[in-house]
């Protein structure tokens, strides 16, 4: 997220002035409760903020990131506890002096003296585990190591905050408690079953400053047992092909898959593999097989490599569903790579499918205006995409086009494909992401007016092909080239 | 009926050997026998004695009649050929390697003794002393007859082991040759006589017919293949789909011919049989009988070398 | 005269010839779909994929070609291939068939109908076969008539013999070559038959895209001056045959020199020198009768005719002399060993080798032709009886072809459109016979004549008429010959006179005509399903992919590619992988890796290089990998699912071939046991037991089977309790169901230990901790 700010300074400066204002201490946090779930290439983060106003009319709330959590945070959600609509949030670039992000949140309604609400804020981290010990051999397991920090940044003065690091696995293998912790009463660390709970603390300063992270901020390092692999999706790209003549939404997908766990030690060995199949005790950082849901009505699916048909994929598809009607009801795509991943293994595939058009599209009579939601990208379960470029191809002659994107997209360009017979070539845009996670789904619109005329284009210039062949052949038939006639 | 001569040869030989150098006696041998020691047991052992600047290429063989060995005959002159040519070579280096026969009536204990199952077999002992010296001198080396029994390919391997190249030549084949000449006289000579037989374009079609019949009933496979007319047993078909007897191009290629045959009959003569209706009607069902007939034939020996074939006719 | 059966007497000529280029063009729109629908059983069954081995290559070369564009792919030197020796490929291929697809694919492309280039490769070969089907039926046309040429096309469309070479998928020269040669032909009899320069030319010109397409092309170098030879010793010689000859000698040379994988040969080998003689040849006789014209001297006419053949012997002297002088390039071993058929397996292992390579046994001759096998002697008869320059044509190409095609299982391929051919001249002409409505005049002849209504008919008739009218009346009991000789001392008389004269011959009566006529649609129709069959059964599967048939239907074996992709996956790029041969064209298509050698096998040495590492013991291969920077070794093996084309039944060629340059290292007998037979139990020779392939083969193969007693199912032999041991190379990956085996070669020991000493070293130190489970049990 926080890269991405970095990259559009229009937003910049429209931002900049405000956070300057905003850093009146107008604020106490009462408590702050950090929630680590740890995971694989995903770590979700909540902390609760129990906020309370020392000045009246206070209503923009700043949460501050430190530097190196602010750059794995790929996904950031502030809501009130109990609320589910979520409020708007203004990121602001890295603070080099302090090195802190800074994010203003807006409260829906302004506090007035001790007056208090409790603020939820979800983040994603990608990246931020890594497999401890980077190596393993094919029927050993899979450990990771979380490194984060043990304070909550804060621009206000903090009562006491507390952090929980709670493992997917029933066992933790081991945890660091840090030396030397200044506004700790009892023990840092305490561990119970999967969780490790670092704090209590108590009456902390503003810390959300460089001096304060030099003299009092520690690290937190848990080691824990991670019972399932790490695909991470080193590049996808998208691309959605709008057609109204087939009535048809394709979807294409090119997808670069890696198993970001230990690196396989040694060599496959196919045998030991096929005992671990038997038994089926298969060791957690192999990766046999993805599994993906598509959205209802998905027919024609494929799975290909670059060496062809991979045909060892099973697809089970659901009846498809108008886009008024909402279900839950999706189709299932089981791809199996060629071979089981490995860490460390690479696999390049390609997948698509087709959905009728009338699924994911609508037509507004009196503007004119088609509009198409196509879906973000399809999440592999717990997995993380490092780079994603998604391509929206319009129908030919496609006019006065609009997009909105569910989440800013990093840059985006617009350009033209030419490909089935056309003439003019088809409007196209692009849009590039980074470090999409699970919560990064949802649809792309698009609304474009088409005229008849561009409907037309395709059998217009077919015809026109058509008949000169026809006429030159007439014309050729009826000349005679023979030198002597008889 | 020089064998009981060499065995005399033989036996001396062995008793000089311990006054004289074996080599000398050896090359005595090699002398009295044109380039070919005939070797018996003791001369055996006198040829492969472990400490040897000599090296020495020793055929192992049967040629009795009552041994039936019809490789061994087969391969004998071929041998013959090559120590013959090495003969001719400089004597120097000619005596630096001896070519030797043992027949197996001569030396059924050395065959015993080196546990050789079969012949021919011809084995190649390196000097263990001298400039030639060679680490596996105790272990002869086996001719590989994978290349068949000619004298060609003999030499060239052989030659390998020699001090210097055998310099062997095929011999022209006077035999050939003068049946290509005196065929090419008498064809001269009777060229006057047999003009209208190769003037007419039915001599010619005769002979297209027959050859393509041939060719494309797989006679060329037997001739390379070099696959019997019949098979041990008498059974003329061979199993498999990539094997044929020589019985079989005949048969094949006379049905493919009659079959052709009967559809000329059809084409060409029916027609003219505009005399009698009848005969024509009798003479075309005769032959679309026989078309039927012998396709259907066809079909089932097709069946039989081809097992997963699902199709029949009649038949 | 009488009729055996009615025939509508109120169509106009008109209609009628309207109604047969109607039925013709439909007939041939429908032979054209069923060749090309009877191509596409690979694709059904499986996918649109490249097949087997060499349209791997030509694939890759097409898709650089689509990519780079020509003169990128002109100058193409690919280090990849035979490492480390590169390959310069744009000189050394046929360039025909990617620059067909390329041409294709752009076209394609400029008209925005976006086309993947692997569909165009993959559908290339049914097209062409369309191609084919229709210049056949033009050849044929010149032989007989329509009737005849749409017969041979529907032969062609469908038979076997050319299915076998151009599947869809099978993406091969023969893909196109087939067509190039037929039309190459039909070009040929035109300019001859009108002994136009403009068809000479046309010839000249496909004759140069079809050397640019195949190495057959010397097919048609030596094909065409035949024909020519022979008319000249038939006496002949015209001006047509001087014309056509000569357009297409000169420019179709100087046109293939242009090539440059051909370059000089067409003046320096002997392959071509037949083609150099005839037109030499030619030109003496033209000299000749053109000063025989203008002269008129008896014995000037003597001098010379006697200064002609002086100058021809002159010419062959000088041929054989530059020949022996080393001028002439002698004859390659290729093509050699057509002639000496021995010749190859003495020599050439490489080329005796290759299964296409082995004689034909009749079997395969029917099932690749059927019906047609036997038709065509009849054929060839036909043709002796109008004897016209094509027909002789016709009997030449017959007599090669049945001579090559026995010789070799491949060359099938050249002998198919002859049979197809002159099968359809013979099953015409019967029909013809039997389909002509007019019945002959018994003895006693009314002469009422109206051949108004018989020309209204299709033209079967008429032709019948023209082939065979007039014989003279010749008495019922007349022996066969007698008839036969008669009929050839007419000469086939121009048609309406023919029509004009009164009928003697013809068949009698419905019966017997529906009799021949049902007997012959039978024999089509069998034909019909025995091409099906074989097309399905025998000739339609991508020899990459693997079908085995079991419970649940088809289950396909992917276990190549699987491999492949590992390859291509998870190591650098610059791994260098060692196979043999056969597989080299698949790793550099699928897995794009570099290869030590690969299936254009123009090294022998390097190849028996591989041949020795594979069957040598490690010790002795380990420095011939390290020196070849080979890092990883690819094995086929079949002995788990018994797929029997694996390495291990591959071995002996590979034992052969470094035999031949190494013959004191590796000996054929050694691989066998004492008793002279091939196995790999127990009783394996030890030379066996230690070579690199048997070890890579089997190792922990019999772990596979727990305790149980380890099977080898394509040698169907037990193997022993004690799998071999590697210490220099290791297991790198192996496929579903162990076809594909690729082991990495290990690197130096860092303690510059022996590998040997110190894989025990580790062994020993290892053995408590990690062991398979398998063993575990085994153990137990």
């Amino acid at each position: 997220m926080a890269i991405r700010w970095l990259r559009s300074p229009l937003l910049l400066l429209g931002i900049l002035l405000p956070s300057l204002v905003s850093a009146a201490h107008s604020f106490e946090n009462t408590a702050i409760v950090r929630t680590v779930e740890l995971g694989g290439a995903l770590v979700h983060v909540t902390t609760t903020y129990a906020i309370r106003a020392l000045e009246s009319g206070s209503q923009k709330y700043t949460v501050t990131l430190g530097e190196k959590e602010g750059q794995l945070t790929s996904f950031l959600e502030a809501k009130l506890k109990g609320k589910s609509d979520p409020l708007n949030v203004e990121g602001h670039p890295l603070d080099p002096t302090e090195g802190t992000y800074e994010y203003t949140v807006e409260l829906p309604s302004a506090l007035s003296v001790n007056g208090t609400v409790n603020l939820v804020l979800d983040t994603v981290q990608t990246h931020a585990t890594r497999p401890w010990p980077a190596s393993a051999g094919q029927n050993d397991g899979q450990a990771m190591l979380y490194e984060s920090d043990l304070f909550v940044l804060s621009p206000y003065k903090t009562v006491t905050q507390r952090i929980k690091v709670r493992s997917p696995s029933p066992r933790i293998i081991s945890h660091n408690t840090p030396e030397g912790v200044s506004f700790s009463t009892e023990s840092v660390a305490t561990l119970s079953g999967a969780t490790v709970t670092y704090g209590p603390f108590s009456n902390i300063p503003e810390s959300a400053n460089a001096e304060f992270i030099a003299q009092h901020q520690k690290p937190v390092k848990v080691r824990y047992n991670y019972e399932h692999p790490v695909p991470e999706v080193k590049s996808l790209e998208r691309t959605a092909e709008i057609s109204h003549w087939g009535a048809n939404l394709n979807i294409h997908n090119d997808v670069v898959l890696h198993n970001a766990g230990p690196t396989l030690k040694g060599q496959f060995s196919r045998i030991d593999h096929q005992t671990q199949v038997f038994h089926q005790r298969l060791a957690p950082h192999i990766l046999p097989a993805i599994v993906l849901h598509l959205p209802p009505g998905a027919h024609s699916t494929y799975y290909l490599d670059l060496n062809g048909n991979v045909s060892t994929s099973r697809f089970r598809p659901a009846p498809s569903v108008p886009k008024a009607a909402q279900s839950n009801k999706y189709s299932v795509l089981e791809l199996r790579p060629r071979y089981p991943l490995m860490g460390g293994w690479n696999y390049t595939f390609t997948f698509g499918w087709d959905s009728p058009l009338a699924d994911s599209a609508g037509y507004d009579a009196k503007t004119g205006k088609y509009i198409v939601g196509v879906p973000l990208h399809t999440h592999i379960a717990s997995s993380v995409v490092d780079k994603a470029k998604i391509k929206i191809i319009l129908p030919e002659g496609a006019t006065d086009v609009e997009v909105v994107t569910p989440f800013p997209p990093i840059s985006q360009e617009r350009s033209t494909v030419v490909t089935y017979l056309d003439t003019t070539g088809r409007p196209a845009f692009t849009f590039h992401y980074e470090n999409l996670t699970d919560k990064h789904t949802g649809l792309i619109y698009v609304t474009y007016k088409v005229p008849l005329s561009a409907h037309l284009q395709k059998p217009k210039s077919v015809a026109v092909a058509l008949l000169g062949l026809f006429a030159f052949a007439l014309a050729a038939r009826r000349v005679d080239f023979r030198l002597n006639k008889p | 009926m020089l064998l009981p001569l060499l065995a005399l040869f033989a036996l001396p030989a062995a008793i000089f050997a311990a006054k004289e150098s074996t080599h000398d006696s050896l090359v005595k041998l090699a002398a009295q026998s044109g380039g070919i020691i005939k070797l018996n047991a003791q001369t055996y052992d006198l040829l492969t004695s472990p400490t040897r600047d000599w090296s020495a290429s020793i055929q192992f063989t049967a040629l009795d009649k009552r041994r039936r060995c019809s490789p061994c005959r087969e391969f004998d002159p071929a041998w013959t050929a090559v120590a013959k040519a090495w003969s001719t070579v400089p004597k120097e280096t000619r005596d630096n390697h001896f070519f030797a026969t043992l027949d197996f009536d001569d030396g059924t204990t050395v065959f015993q003794k080196l546990g050789l199952q079969s012949a021919p077999v011809v084995l190649i002992f390196h000097p263990s002393e001298g400039s030639r010296r060679s680490a596996n001198a105790q272990t002869p080396t086996t001719y590989d007859f994978s290349s068949g029994f000619d004298a060609e390919p003999l030499a060239e391997q052989l030659s390998s082991f020699t001090p210097i190249p055998i310099p062997y030549r095929a011999p022209v084949n006077w035999a050939l040759w003068g049946t290509v000449g005196t065929l090419a006289l008498v064809f001269g000579l009777t060229i006057r006589f047999l003009a209208p037989i190769f003037r007419s374009r039915w001599t010619w079609a005769a002979l297209t017919t027959i050859i393509s019949l041939v060719m494309t009933s797989g006679y060329m496979f037997t001739r390379i293949r070099g696959t019997p007319m019949t098979a041990a047993d008498g059974s003329w078909i061979a199993p498999g789909f990539q094997n044929q007897y020589g019985q079989e191009t005949t048969v094949v290629a006379s049905i493919y011919g009659l079959l052709s045959a009967s559809f000329l009959m059809l084409t060409l003569v029916a027609p003219l049989q505009s005399g009698s209706p009848n005969r024509q009607r009798t003479q075309i069902y005769l032959w679309s009988g026989v078309i039927m007939l012998l396709f259907s034939v066809l079909v089932s020996l097709f069946r039989v070398k081809n097992r997963g074939y699902p199709f029949k006719l009649i038949l | 005269m009488p009729r055996a059966y009615p025939l509508p007497t109120d169509l106009s000529p008109a209609t009628v010839t309207n109604t047969k280029s109607l039925v013709r063009i439909v007939a041939f729109a429908l032979i054209s779909g069923a060749a090309i629908a009877s191509r596409l059983f690979a694709v059904i069954n499986f996918e649109s994929i490249i097949h087997e081995f060499d349209p791997w290559f030509n694939y890759r070369a097409t898709r650089v070609l689509a990519s780079k564009g020509f003169y990128e792919f002109w100058n193409w030197f690919d280090p990849t291939a035979w490492y480390p020796l590169g390959r310069v490929v744009g000189g050394t291929i046929y360039p025909g068939l990617m620059a067909t697809s390329g041409v294709i694919y752009n076209f394609l492309q400029a008209i925005h109908i976006p086309v993947d280039i692997r569909n165009i490769c993959v559908m290339l070969a049914p097209g062409f076969s369309a191609l084919t089907a229709w210049s056949t039926y033009m050849f044929t046309k010149e032989m007989k008539d329509e009737s005849a040429g749409l017969l041979a096309a529907a032969f062609i469309g469908i038979v076997p013999g050319y299915i076998s070479r151009s599947v869809a998928g099978s993406y091969d020269n023969e893909a196109i070559a087939i067509f190039l040669l037929m039309f190459t032909f039909f070009l040929w009899i035109k300019a001859l038959k009108q002994g136009s320069a403009l068809f000479g030319t046309l010839a000249a010109v496909f004759y140069f895209y079809m050397v640019a397409a195949w190495g057959g092309y010397a097919f048609i170098t030596n094909m065409i001056p035949l024909h020519a030879l022979a008319l000249l010793l038939m006496g002949r010689f015209t001006n047509r045959l001087y014309v056509a000859y000569s357009s297409w000698y000169a420019i179709g040379t100087l046109a293939s020199m242009q090539v440059p994988f051909v370059g000089f040969q067409p003046v320096r080998t002997s392959e071509h020198m037949g083609a150099l003689g005839v037109f030499g040849l030619l030109q003496i006789v033209a000299f000749v009768q053109l000063v025989r014209s203008h002269v008129s001297s008896k014995q000037f006419n003597n001098l010379l005719f006697a200064l002609a053949v002086g100058a021809g012997v002159v010419g062959t002297v000088a041929i054989v002399g530059l020949t022996y002088m080393g001028w002439i390039a002698p004859w390659t071993g290729r093509f050699y060993s057509l002639w000496d058929t021995g010749y190859a397996k003495k020599y050439i292992p490489i080329i005796a080798s290759v299964s296409e390579h082995q004689p034909t046994a009749w079997p395969s001759f029917f099932m690749d032709l059927h019906f047609l096998i036997f038709l065509f002697p009849a054929g060839v008869v036909l043709c002796f009886r109008e004897l016209r320059d094509e027909h002789i044509f016709v009997i030449i190409y017959a007599l090669v072809g049945s001579y090559f095609a026995g010789v070799m299982v491949r060359l099938m391929l050249t002998l198919t459109p002859v049979v197809c051919i002159s099968a359809a001249i013979a099953l015409s002409t019967v029909l013809d016979t039997y389909i002509d409505p007019s019945e002959p005049d018994l003895p006693v002849p009314e002469a009422d004549e109206t051949s108004g209504p018989s020309e209204t008919t299709t033209d079967a008739p008429k032709k019948t008429k023209k082939d065979k009218t007039a014989p003279p009346p010749t008495s019922s009991g007349a022996s066969v010959t007698e008839l036969l000789s008669g009929m050839v001392v007419t000469p086939p008389s121009t048609s309406k006179k023919g029509a004009a004269k009164e009928k003697k011959t013809g068949i009698f009566g419905t019966d017997t005509r529906l009799a021949v006529i049902l007997n012959a649609i039978g024999m089509l129709m069998f034909f019909v399903v025995h091409c099906t069959w074989v097309t399905s059964n025998a000739y339609s599967s991508p020899s990459v992919v693997l079908a085995s048939h079991n419970a649940d239907g088809l289950q396909l074996i992917d276990d190549f590619r699987e491999a492949y992709y590992w390859l291509r996956q998870n190591t650098p790029e610059t791994a260098v992988v060692m196979s043999w041969w056969d597989y080299g064209y698949q790793i550099a298509g699928m897995a794009d890796r570099p290869t030590l050698v690969d299936n254009n096998t123009w090294n022998n040495t390097h190849i028996a290089t591989v041949g020795k590492a594979m069957s040598s013991s490690e010790e002795v291969a380990y420095p011939i990998l390290r020196k070849h920077d080979v890092d990883y070794v690819l094995v086929i093996f079949g002995g788990l699912i018994g797929y029997s084309g694996d390495d291990i039944n591959k071995f002996l060629w590979m034992v052969r071939i470094a035999q031949g340059v190494w013959p004191d290292e590796i000996q054929e007998p050694k691989y066998f046991t004492p008793s002279g037979d091939y196995r790999v139990d127990e009783q394996a020779s030890p030379a066996m037991r230690n070579s690199l392939m048997y070890k890579m083969s089997y190792y922990r193969f019999h772990e596979l089977f727990g305790g149980g007693q380890a099977t080898d199912r394509v040698r169907n032999q037990v193997m022993p309790k004690t799998g071999p041991t590697l210490d220099y190379l290791e297991e790198a990956f192996t496929s579903e169901n162990w076809i594909v085996r690729i082991y990495q070669v290990k690197k130096e020991d860092p303690l510059g230990r022996d590998l040997k000493t110190a894989n025990a070293f580790d062994q020993g130190k290892k053995r408590k901790r990690t062991r398979p489970p398998v063993r575990r049990r085994s153990a137990a």
